[in-house]
């Protein structure tokens, strides 16, 4: 039985709420299929909200001192500094495009930090039913099952995925297009999947070798980054320099990779 | 019980054989992501083979007047000339990359065309358990719950599935980015699967609002999917706005609303 308050209390609870809000999404991704009018964004946006406060209060009912960083409630109120407490960072519905359309890579996903420390991950996709999980220095999961990087060593073999991004000025489009362009030439393939946290869970059972992305919240990382981490991979910021969860810039690989990907990634600049 | 030589017959056939191949993979899937060796490609090749191999097989037995075209016998002994002939057209593996991966979105795609019209799909991934089928004039249907494409009008507020590509050189990548960026200030987002087929049953379904891709292997890529576009209330044509030609190794399709503006977006961006 997992002692109150231990890593793996923590993780039954996290998961439990995951699999609650994931619930909340399945239904309402089928009714958007069905129902299409004007205010497409606002129903997203209802179910985000409703998912996030179901999350918080679920949570906070357990762990009434621990902090709490969420997408929607920093869109509301303004960003929450982090702390050493132990603070739970949630996105409740990753992939909100992917949603309103029916595309199935959407996702729950509640990290634990302590200490500032990625600790604890859990990302959940209902339309799929995969449920991702990670606890520090105790390994990856899917769906109860360990999962590991890829051993994949050449940059030219490798499966990238990365996003178009939401911003859509003629300065980031540049970037972006450019820095994908450099990139064809060195990978084997590229993947848009449309949700960032699926985007990591997929490097860490290896269906992806790298990835990166600029421009997204804590939310969106900070339980993927824990699981690619116990899968054996590595989370660091694309310019080589350790990951720093609170800045808007990640890329993640299996090690045999990371350097390779590192000067890529440079030179695609 | 379907007559034989109906349609429904046909269907019921070309369902069975993507079910069997369907299970192939599924199989090999899986064990592709637990051995890894220098032989990977070596690994896709023989799955492709063996479902090619089983799928013509099997239809073959059935209708043996029927022609055939496959990818892998055409990369084998050259390319077989569409005639007026029932002919199945079928990519055994759609999303080779993907199966090589572990990423979930491959397909077996077979297509049956009678004078030369794409008369009957049948898209199966195995991975996800998703069925798609369609016969000329039946509708549409994804695990045989009828599917349309969506009603968005709005390019801005579509979503475009493109690929990537094969070609490496710098004139192909170069073309294929720019179109890429032109259509990023357009449309809502952009998403690469890695499976043509898919992305065909995707705008049929309506998780997905456009999608375009030029020189992809064959048009075994495309002969079930577009008949899959079509019966869900879409349209498939050649990115110019022109006729598809099956054989031509270009496409594009979206919901009959968006049409025209993807078409202007399309010409715009090359």
């Amino acid at each position: 039985m997992a002692q109150k308050d231990s890593l793996e209390e923590l993780l039954v609870q996290a998961v439990d709420a995951a699999k609650s809000a994931g619930e909340i999404i399945r239904s309402a991704f089928y009714q958007t299929k069905l129902v299409e009018h004007k205010g497409e964004v606002d129903l997203v946006t209802e179910t985000d909200k409703k998912c996030e406060e179901f999350i918080f209060n679920f949570l906070k009912q357990h762990y009434p001192d621990h902090k709490f960083i969420g997408e929607e409630t920093t869109a509301a109120c303004g960003a929450t500094e982090l702390t050493d407490e132990p603070t739970w960072i949630v996105d409740p519905l990753d992939g909100t495009t992917n949603f309103v359309h029916g595309y199935p890579f959407v996702c729950v996903s509640i990290g634990l930090t302590i200490g500032r420390i990625p600790t604890l991950g859990v990302v959940y996709n209902p339309i799929m039913d995969e449920l991702f999980t990670a606890i520090r220095g105790k390994g990856a999961f899917l769906n109860g099952k360990p999962i590991k990087v890829s051993s994949q060593s050449e940059l030219v073999k490798s499966l990238l995925a990365t996003e178009s991004g939401i911003k859509l000025d003629k300065s980031t489009l540049d970037a972006t297009t450019n820095r994908i362009n450099s990139l064809l030439f060195k990978v084997r393939s590229l993947r848009m999947s449309g949700s960032c946290a699926l985007n990591l869970c997929g490097i860490a059972c290896g269906r992806l070798d790298l990835f990166y992305l600029l421009g997204f919240g804590p939310w969106d990382i900070a339980a993927g980054a824990v699981i690619v981490a116990e899968a054996g991979g590595v989370v660091f910021d694309p310019s080589g320099k350790e990951l720093d969860i609170t800045t808007p810039r990640i890329a993640a690989s299996n090690p045999l990779l990371k350097d390779a990907f590192i000067q890529a990634l440079q030179q695609s600049e | 019980m379907t007559q034989k030589g109906s349609m429904e017959e046909f269907l019921a056939m070309a369902v069975d054989a993507a079910k069997n191949a369907g299970q192939i993979i599924r199989s090999g899937f899986y064990k592709a992501k637990n051995v890894e060796h220098k032989g990977l490609v070596d690994l896709v090749t023989g799955t492709d083979k063996t479902c090619e191999d089983l799928i013509f097989s099997l239809l073959k037995l059935h209708y043996p007047d029927h022609k055939f075209i496959g990818e892998e016998t055409t990369a084998a002994c050259g390319a077989t000339e569409l005639t007026d002939e029932p002919t199945w057209i079928v990519d055994p593996l759609d999303g080779t990359t993907n199966f090589v991966h572990g990423f979930p979105f491959v397909c077996v795609s077979i297509g049956l065309t009678i004078r030369r019209i794409p008369t009957i799909g049948v898209v199966y991934n195995p991975i996800m358990d998703e069925l798609f089928t369609a016969i000329h004039g039946e509708g549409a249907f994804l695990n045989g719950k009828p599917i349309k494409v969506s009603s968005q009008s709005e390019l801005l507020k579509s979503l475009l599935a493109t690929e990537a590509g094969t070609k490496r050189d710098k004139s192909t990548l170069d073309a294929a980015t720019n179109r890429i960026h032109s259509l990023l200030f357009k449309v809502r987002s952009l998403r690469m699967t890695g499976s043509c087929a898919l992305n065909l049953c995707g705008v049929a379904c309506g998780r997905l609002d456009l999608f375009y891709e030029l020189g992809f292997g064959g048009p075994w890529d495309i002969a079930a999917g577009a008949v899959i576009v079509n019966e869900a209330g879409g349209v498939v044509f050649d990115p110019s706005g022109k006729d598809l030609d099956i054989t031509s190794q270009r496409i594009a399709a979206s919901n009959p609303l968006l049409k025209d503006a993807f078409v202007e977006a399309l010409l715009v961006s090359e």
